[in-house]
């Protein structure tokens, strides 16, 4: 938490910052939050290679990341459910501002910024009245500031992206009530309705799906979307562990939701739990990672199934190259192009659940 | 040549002790999980009886046998897979916590429309979750505002067919246990539910975990609300003043659990007992403490001490039992 002083200095240094791009942090690719085992917590810039290109200490544990299109910015979370946000300039590794939920609210730990990144989007839990939220702020002047809030479509919204029509979100409502007095403890597995939902970047519900009632317990939580608009889906099973539904779906606006079984096998060893979902850079690929099974699964585009890795904690997955890159708790971080698999880069951080990939525009 | 011998000494070491890790799971099955449904059932069965004979509210034998069920229910409660998760039977019987209030919700609207929901068994078990088992059986029983609501009828009838649900929920989940599911868990390894013992001690290993942690974070975080706003409302089932009684009920039947599966730790052993004895000296049934200083402190003092034993759970007994400690696998997300 920047004290009063630096939080004046960093509202006036962004006045400066309009010429910045990513190339002046070293061009990374992707951010992921991290651990060191001595250093606390960070948010790092990984370059295509894996290499670390910048580091900036976080007062706790963070969770997903959301990078600016343009400038070098990034708006780190911290482990959900969490209050705050920063807004980092990654030049300085200065916090230019603390986003702070607004009371009865918590961030999901997932965020976006619009196309011409003037707005920004948070997914919310509006605890108190266990309904889901997205707030928007905008970045216009040189501070960013709560303009707006409107309806998820559903309860415990977690991930959420923009369409590549840039005008539409797409957001996973979970389904799952939470309440900050119980900690994480979920409070509607019986009557649990998780959605897909589609809205305007004006909060105008265009369009939503939820999973068959026989597996209403499967949690919607984390998305990837082509640039021809499929969604590819990861969820958690909130149901009896033997019981092994599938774990990633499809969609495209106007369809159903298509969920996509594996082997029996497969599924099984995934525990119920997928953990981060990418396409592949060539768009033909899905990877879908279960780090309590300490693997990851990659289907061609339909879901068909596919190739598995075995990779202790990995959760972290974004496009690279034709194919991906993956990050794991290990500290491993490493790419798979049309199943070879060179030896990982050992760090010394423990990479946090997502690899989010800097989308410029 | 040494280097040899200490390779083998190594091996053997390593063998003997993962060996003296498993669990034995036929003691576990056979000691902790068939016999506590066997009771649930036996208990379900008075409980319908009772029901049956006499349902008017001033009934003694039917609010102890009311409370003799629901015990039963408790010392099981923790054991939230397989045949519990079927049909969603553990939900049927246990709606809690009810964070909306629909449990009165939807009785009110059953008992206003007189519901012909009761007409058969079966009839009533594709009614709401929320409307059954013994959550809502409480309601009826014990909050003065449906004995007023309601014609005596109507309300005995749903009684009666709470209990019968009751029991019938509880002999399916006995019945897919001694049917199958039990040796699903003893001939783990030829299956492939359970491939190994491991996984068969994996399994109740998550109830022993989650069992606690609903007991932390629900049966006494719920009422605890934050200090500045108490909610004792919230305590689970404080009108028939069980609330305390299911902390106790609970941690007991989880020790059982811990003790099968740590092979009788000392260490964590103490810790159910100390909980056990903050649980015993507590005088305040149903919390209804948490809004004073003194009482909050007390209850979270108990609190704290499950909180000691989910930690030496998870960083003693999960690595024997080789459950993964992951940076993500473990934080959920």
């Amino acid at each position: 938490m920047p004290d009063r002083r630096s939080f004046l200095v960093g509202l006036l240094a962004i006045g400066s910052f309009s010429q910045a791009t990513w190339a002046d942090v070293g061009d990374p690719a992707y951010v992921s939050a991290a651990r060191h085992p001595s250093d606390g917590y960070s948010m790092l810039g990984l370059a295509q290679t894996g290499n670390i290109t910048f580091n900036i200490p976080l007062p706790g544990r963070g969770h997903a990341a959301a990078a600016h299109p343009m400038r070098p910015l990034v708006v780190a979370f911290a482990r959900r459910p969490g209050t705050f946000a920063v807004l980092i300039d990654c030049r300085s590794g200065m916090v230019l501002a603390e986003i702070q939920a607004p009371p009865g609210h918590h961030f999901s730990g997932h965020g976006l910024f619009s196309a011409d990144g003037k707005l920004f989007f948070t997914g919310e839990n509006d605890f108190e009245n266990a309904q889901g939220k997205i707030g928007v702020w905008s970045l216009r002047s040189d501070r960013i500031r709560r303009v707006d809030a409107f309806s998820s479509g559903g309860i415990g919204p977690h991930d959420l992206h923009l369409m590549p029509d840039r005008q539409t979100i797409v957001i996973a409502n979970g389904g799952i009530e939470t309440h900050p007095d119980n900690g994480r403890a979920k409070l509607n597995i019986s009557t649990m309705r998780p959605n897909l939902t589609y809205l305007t970047l004006d909060g105008e519900i265009v369009e939503q799906h939820e999973p068959p009632p026989e597996i209403h317990k499967n949690s919607i939580r984390h998305l990837a979307v082509r640039d021809d608009g499929l969604v590819a889906i990861a969820t958690q099973w909130q149901g009896d562990l033997t019981d092994r539904p599938a774990l990633l779906a499809t969609h495209r606006r106007g369809g159903s939701l298509m969920f996509h079984e594996m082997s029996n096998d497969v599924q099984r060893n995934m525990r119920g739990y997928a953990g981060s979902i990418a396409f592949s850079g060539d768009g033909r690929q899905i990877a879908v990672t279960a780090p309590r099974g300490n693997m990851a699964v990659i289907t061609d585009a339909h879901g068909r199934c596919c190739q598995t890795i075995r990779e202790p904690d990995v959760c972290g997955v974004a496009a690279q190259g034709k194919g991906f890159m993956f990050t794991a708790g290990t500290g491993h971080a490493f790419t798979i192009q049309t199943g070879l698999t060179p030896p990982p880069t050992r760090h010394d951080y423990q990479w946090d659940n997502h690899l989010v990939p800097i989308n410029r525009s | 040549m040494r280097q040899l011998i200490l390779t083998a000494c190594t091996w053997v070491l390593c063998t003997f002790s993962s060996a003296a890790e498993t669990p034995d799971i036929d003691q576990i099955v056979d000691t902790h999980v068939l016999p506590g449904y066997e009771r649930l059932v036996s208990l379900a069965q008075d409980l319908t009886a009772a029901a049956n004979l006499d349902c008017s509210l001033d009934n003694d034998t039917l609010r102890t046998a009311y409370h003799d069920a629901f015990d039963a229910w408790v010392s099981v409660s923790h054991l939230r897979f397989g045949p519990s998760e079927q049909s969603n039977r553990a939900f049927a019987l246990a709606f809690w916590p009810d964070t909306r209030g629909v449990t009165p919700r939807t009785l009110s609207a059953m008992i206003a429309a007189e519901d012909n929901v009761l007409e058969t068994p079966d009839v009533f078990a594709t009614a709401s979750v929320a409307a059954r088992g013994f959550y809502a059986l409480e309601f009826l029983l014990y909050d003065p505002a449906f004995a007023d609501q309601t014609t005596a009828d109507y309300r005995c009838l749903l009684v009666q067919a709470i209990a019968l649900d009751i029991e019938r929920n509880a002999a399916a989940i006995l019945s897919d246990w001694r049917t199958g599911y039990a040796d699903l868990m003893r001939q783990a390894g030829q299956n492939e539910t359970y491939r190994s013992d491991l996984e068969a001690a994996q399994q109740f290993f998550t109830s022993l975990s989650t069992g606690l942690e609903f007991t932390s974070d629900m049966r006494l975080g719920r009422p605890m609300g934050t200090f500045d706003r108490p909610r004792p409302n919230r305590a689970e089932v404080r009108r028939s003043g069980r609330s305390l009684r299911h902390v106790v009920l609970s941690l007991r039947a989880t020790r059982d659990l811990a003790r099968l599966l740590s092979d009788g730790d000392a260490t964590l052993d103490a810790a159910f007992a100390r909980s056990l004895q903050l649980a015993n000296d507590l005088n305040d049934p149903v919390f209804a403490g948490v809004s004073t200083p003194q009482g909050r402190f007390e209850v979270e003092a108990l609190k704290q001490s499950i909180d000691d034993i989910r930690a030496l759970v998870a960083t003693q007994l999960g690595p024997k039992l080789g459950v993964a400690a992951g940076f993500n696998s473990l934080d959920g997300d």
